[in-house]
């Protein structure tokens, strides 16, 4: 007999979730990607190569320190751009933030493929009043970046 | 069936940069606090305790600034979660009224049951006062003020609930 307490687990997923709606203005979207787990984070962890791809304004990202989950590094925009990023990085959990913007990624396994999770936005003292106007807007902002990492592992 | 096992300390300055708006902290602070709410949700909420758990860290999170006190994110959290745990499980209409006469009799070939089975024949009511004062060491008073509940409510919803423990689990 199962004598434990059930116990409610948060996946990555989840946890982004929480992280869009308390977070006041941020575009957020999921999507199902039909592609296995490691494939679809294999791409998206890494970060120098695919961010920019994923986020057509960015130049280049390159990481500049590592310490275990915790990085930092330099992002340079196509209009120049450039910000230092505070990034924590683990299997299919991914969370940034520099002095104006915020990022975030997670995945995780489900029936059909891996679902996948996007987060961007600014971090400025007035999205706490403009964030419910600004939301069903900025959804399609962020799913553009999940389609384009999609059709990337559809070409492979 | 007291399982009280205190959660690890959450340092006040993880706490702070999070009421700031540092969203890397509000994500370690998340990551801090799920194993807790998740602990608090679960036995209330059941197959839709990874619902509750997510609501209840998004009021959490969102409410952050109104928390004083840093040192007493646990209580204020737990209170936070309780609510949202019974919250969602009424929604989801999983509610068994509080008959507990259905537990199985011994002998029952459905007495090969575990906690879930035997927590999934109370209301989330009577869960919640379950979950409070038996893994949390709430006092009644204390529990009835969480749930707005005077304290003779907690301790008839906790005496049934636990004789249905008792039921389930008779030698």
């Amino acid at each position: 007999m199962n004598q434990e307490w059930p116990v409610a687990e948060l996946d990555p997923v989840r946890r982004m979730r929480v992280i869009a709606a308390a977070t006041p203005g941020v575009a957020y979207a999921e999507k199902l990607i039909p592609a296995p787990f490691s494939a679809v984070w294999a791409a998206a962890s890494d970060l120098e190569r695919e961010l920019p791809r994923m986020i057509t304004d960015l130049r280049s990202f390159e990481i500049t320190s590592a310490r275990g989950e915790r990085m930092t590094a330099h992002a340079s925009g196509r209009l120049g751009q450039r910000a230092r990023f505070d990034v924590v990085l683990r299997p299919g959990w991914c969370v940034m933030q520099s002095r104006f913007l915020i990022g975030g990624m997670a995945a995780v396994p489900e029936a059909g493929g891996t679902r996948f999770a996007f987060l961007g936005g600014l971090r400025l003292p007035g999205m706490r009043l403009l964030g419910p106007v600004l939301r069903p807007a900025v959804r399609k902002l962020a799913l553009r970046p999940i389609s384009r990492l999609e059709h990337r592992l559809q070409a492979r | 069936m007291v399982l009280m096992t205190g959660p690890p300390e959450i340092d006040p300055v993880l706490v702070r940069a999070a009421q700031r708006g540092d969203r890397i902290a509000v994500a370690d602070l998340m990551d801090a606090l799920a194993p807790y709410v998740g602990r608090v949700c679960g036995p209330i909420a059941l197959h839709d305790g990874p619902d509750a758990a997510q609501e209840a860290l998004i009021a959490i999170l969102k409410n952050l600034r109104s928390l004083r006190d840093p040192g007493a994110i646990y209580g204020w959290a737990r209170a936070i979660a309780v609510r949202e745990a019974v919250r969602v499980a009424r929604k989801a209409a999983q509610a068994v009224p509080a008959e507990l006469t259905d537990v199985p009799a011994q002998g029952d070939p459905e007495l090969a049951a575990d906690v879930r089975d035997v927590l999934a024949r109370l209301s989330p009511g009577h869960r919640a006062v379950l979950v409070l004062r038996d893994l949390e060491g709430l006092d009644e008073q204390a529990a009835g003020d969480l749930l707005n509940v005077p304290a003779g409510t907690v301790r008839s919803r906790l005496f049934r609930a636990r004789r249905s423990f008792r039921k389930a689990w008779a030698p």
